[in-house]
């Protein structure tokens, strides 16, 4: 076994115990020091008998560390049970609503990452002139907006007015949801350039005052082969880091996108569990992104030694 | 690269251009939901939107007529309405013949079977059933002989036994269905017209175990196929639909406002059914604006472009041949006092408190001079609402109010503690809380106002510990005692009576009246303890919301209604007109 292997065998087994962390965690927050789900969950014309009855019929009575264990159960073996407030089978639940989160999340992700960059560059390229000035400007001016009046506009010009989109909606299955999922992509794209060429310029700023592209520049390399081939793989760690952070957050959907273009995502689920004190598709939604943080984190791990020959898993 | 994003880009835009359009040549009515809906099994109706959702596919033994007012209880599946014994206890139904179920593969040969009395049988014995966790069981819960005796034996065993039978519940003939209840309560039948107690066939149940949630199989006007978490549900035309037809009679205006002029004929009118689920309202307005979505309530932002200060339609929209619907609600909103705490036992404390509360200002504020200044809990379209009762202590009058707070022994506020208000972190709950405590600040009562999340808030009124909160109930059904059974004793929290109210005389009434058979007696004794607590300012009234809705003109024979359960058979769409008005849009 090489010791790549042994690294990320080793990074695996810490699931165990970072996962046992979080179950601890969702333990003291959902069983411990929330509010009585079974107040909400028996409606407003339950009497005092019916509350309690639904507390013993939640398993709310039993001792709490029967009610941890139940918790690190789930965990390991991701079974859920059933949601609390639509009786549904929360794996299903979760399994049918990750396909639209994603439709919508993947590709707004891949194109902005891609634009970002290659604007980046440009503004790294051109640093200090018009271009550059024209650029960064603009990213402050779209930051300075909020994500919903972006939201509101695009869909009242874009979709409305003009017609191009549907306003709403979703349908499952390619090439069906494409019309639906258009405009959320645009926008999401729209919201995430600003930060993102800010921060990626700033990366590759700080790289092109380094040595090795002096050195570089004095072999006589254009600057074109400078920026693409030497200055973007030295600044790809950070990049790196800076992208598969986000990933776990994709499969938790896009919230607010969601609700207003009514794509029936992950986002959605969890706020009607918020609601509806819904725990355990809370618990099951908390764990996932727990398990998909630590996994995502390996990935980084990984990519590294891929842009960085010099990083080894050790 | 960048070449590929930008084909991957104009891609997108090429087939987000491929916009539906559209559709001119079959009956499809489009509405929409405000919420995510929360599968289909009438057990758990216990929200409003999924219980319409709901309402569609399933039916009860009775329901409300589409267009009388107040709202009257019609047959559905009941052949006609029960004969009821002397002593209030027995009822007996009816059933329709030929009655059939959807056509489902949980049937042989996938043909729906006929509806005979043991489905409502087997249907009410699965709400009562502590496995399916239902939250309509209040309902029924100490109503039927029997019927608790078996839930807590059921509850005992891994699987209920229903093929045990229940006293209360029982099976004359194929189609005669006898209930017997414990003691005389007249608002048992409302409980047959809730969609709780529709008729469920045991075959479907059977079929598909834990999925007969997403499997609905009634006998509704309309069917659907697996319900999924999805952005819309499409309902067809069930083609075995029983002879039902549109309502010849209704109220006085019905007829000059068109909505008698299908009287007679054959429902449902429409081949499909669309419910898109839009839980944002500026898309659903768009959706609206478009023609995407047929009916729709006016949003909150979008109100005054809507209506206009003589609340009819503003030109804008009356062009595009939108019509308005304006309809009462059957609900209340108040401020509650926690009247087990030591000093909301001091009557002429809330009296004083209510006499500062300008009701008027707040209603122009708050619902845009639009709801019915509440004199009493029970809202108009009731037995016991008095159209002519004005509450003494629900007029706004500073000099009396400060009067009768020294009166309860706080002149100008002094040695008067600061007083908690509860409510939500939702702006316009938050801006309420602000008004109230400017109202009080005019009597010196300084409120002291704490924003909580919707289950904080519930907790804190379940297990009694607010002060005073803010809150709104929605009849459940059109009889006052759904109404005053928020101030009666025994239902104190974590029970509905929320305000923990207690008097021993108002128990006594309602007690007594609840029991009566409904007519004019009874509502006048209902009025009569109405104001009798209206007057003990157990709350601080507020108004009665009304509704206020859009309709596109191709829209025929629609009439609001609470109760708007499987309505949409009655709606029908005029396609030439729809082809006219579209080009308006």
């Amino acid at each position: 076994m090489n010791a790549s292997t042994n690294y990320i065998i080793r990074r695996l087994l810490y699931l165990i115990p970072v996962l046992l962390g979080v179950c601890f965690l969702i333990f003291i927050i959902f069983n411990v020091v929330s509010e009585d789900p079974a107040l909400i969950l028996a409606g407003k014309n339950a009497s005092a008998e019916r509350i309690a009855d639904l507390r013993q019929e939640l398993g709310l009575n039993q001792p709490l560390f029967v009610q941890y264990l139940d918790i690190v159960k789930s965990a390991f073996t991701f079974e859920f049970g059933q949601s609390w407030s639509t009786k549904q089978n929360i794996s299903d639940m979760l399994t049918r609503g990750a396909i639209p989160s994603l439709t919508l999340t993947l590709p707004a992700f891949v194109i902005s990452t891609f634009l970002s960059l290659f604007f980046s560059v440009i503004v790294a390229y051109y640093r200090g002139k018009g271009i550059d000035l024209f650029i960064r400007i603009t990213c402050i001016a779209m930051m300075s907006i909020s994500s919903l009046a972006y939201i509101l506009f695009f869909q009242y010009f874009f979709a409305f007015k003009l017609g191009l989109f549907e306003i709403s909606g979703y349908e499952f299955g390619f090439p069906g949801f494409i019309p639906y999922i258009a405009l959320p992509v645009i926008i999401w794209i729209v919201l995430s350039l600003g930060p993102d060429i800010r921060f990626y310029r700033t990366l590759i700023l700080d790289e092109i005052y380094q040595d090795y592209v002096r050195t570089a520049r004095a072999k006589g390399l254009s600057e074109k082969v400078v920026l693409f081939k030497h200055v973007l793989r030295n600044a790809m760690i950070p990049i790196v880091t800076y992208l598969v952070v986000q990933l776990p957050f994709l499969l938790t959907g896009a919230l607010l996108l969601e609700s207003f273009f009514s794509i029936p995502g992950l986002g959605g689920i969890t706020i009607q569990a918020l609601n509806s004190s819904d725990f355990p598709v809370l618990k099951a939604m908390a764990i996932l992104s727990a398990v998909a943080y630590i996994i995502f984190t390996l990935v980084q791990d990984i990519l590294y030694t891929l842009v960085d020959p010099r990083v080894k898993l050790q | 690269m960048m070449l590929k994003v930008s084909l991957l880009l104009t891609a997108l835009m090429l087939f987000a251009g491929c916009t539906k359009k559209a559709n001119f040549k079959t009956k499809v009515l489009n509405l929409r939901v405000a919420a995510d809906i929360k599968g289909l099994d009438p057990v758990n109706a216990g929200d409003t939107y999924s219980s319409y959702e709901m309402a569609r596919v399933y039916e009860s033994l009775l329901t409300y007529h589409y267009l009388k007012r107040p709202y009257t209880l019609v047959p559905n599946l009941a052949e006609a309405m029960p004969t009821v014994s002397k002593d209030g206890l027995e009822y007996t139904f009816k059933i329709k013949k030929g009655v059939l179920f959807h056509d489902n593969e949980c049937f042989e040969n996938g043909k729906g079977r006929e509806l005979v009395a043991s489905d409502f049988i087997y249907s009410i014995k699965r709400l009562a059933d502590s496995d399916n966790r239902s939250n309509g069981w209040w309902l029924l819960d100490g109503r039927i002989k029997g019927l608790n005796e078996w839930r807590e034996k059921s509850a005992k065993l891994k699987k209920a036994n229903y093929d045990e039978k229940v006293a209360g519940l029982t099976a004359i003939d194929s189609h005669t269905l006898k209930f017997t209840l414990v003691e005389p309560y007249p608002q048992f039948l409302y409980s047959l017209a809730m969609i709780y107690t529709s008729a469920v066939p045991k075959e479907a149940v059977n079929h598909y175990k834990d999925q007969f949630v997403n499997n609905p199989v009634g006998t509704g006007a309309f069917m659907t196929g697996t319900f999924n978490q999805t952005s819309s549900i499409e309902y067809t035309k069930n083609p075995n639909f029983r002879d039902v037809y549109y309502p010849t009679e209704g109220t006085k205006t019905d007829k000059e406002n068109g909505l008698l002029k299908n009287a007679g004929k054959k429902v449902p009118f429409v081949e499909k059914l669309v419910v898109h689920i839009q839980k944002e309202s500026q898309p659903a307005w768009l959706s609206f604006e478009k023609g995407k979505v047929d009916i729709l309530a006016i949003p909150k932002d979008n109100f005054d472009s809507v209506v206009n200060p003589s609340k009819g339609i503003t030109d804008e929209y009356a062009k595009k041949g939108i019509e308005l619907k304006i309809s009462p609600d059957l609900d209340i909103t108040y401020i509650a006092f926690n009247h087990n705490f030591p000093l909301f036992k001091n009557k002429k404390l809330r009296q004083a408190m209510s006499l500062a509360y300008d009701g008027v200002e707040a209603n122009k504020l708050f619902y845009n001079g639009n709801g019915i200044l509440a004199q009493t809990i029970l809202p108009p379209g009731m037995g016991g609402y008095d159209e002519d009762y004005v509450n003494p202590y629900r007029q706004y009058n500073i000099e009396k109010a400060k009067k009768l707070l020294a009166e309860a022994g706080y002149p100008g506020g002094k040695g008067l503690p600061s007083i908690v208000y509860d409510t939500t972190a939702v702006t316009t709950s938050r801006q309420m809380a602000e008004y109230f405590r400017n109202a009080m600040k005019q009597i010196d009562i300084n409120i002291v106002v704490n924003t909580n999340t919707w289950p904080q808030l519930t907790k804190k009124v379940k297990s009694a510990q607010t002060q005073t909160y803010g809150m709104a109930w929605l009849g459940d059904y059109p009889d006052a005692e759904n109404f005053l059974q928020l101030l009666y004793g025994p239902n104190k929290a974590p029970g509905p009576n929320g305000s923990n109210y207690d008097n021993a005389d108002f128990n006594k009434k309602f007690e007594t009246i609840t029991k009566m058979q409904p007519g004019p007696k009874r509502a006048a004794e209902y009025a009569k303890l109405a104001q009798s607590v209206a007057e003990d300012a157990v709350y601080i009234l507020g108004v009665h919301r009304k509704s206020f809705g859009v309709i596109h003109g191709w829209i025929d024979n629609y009439k609001f209604s609470t109760f708007k359960h499987g309505h949409a058979k009655y709606y029908d769409i005029d396609l030439d007109k729809k082809k006219k008005l579209f080009e308006k849009l």
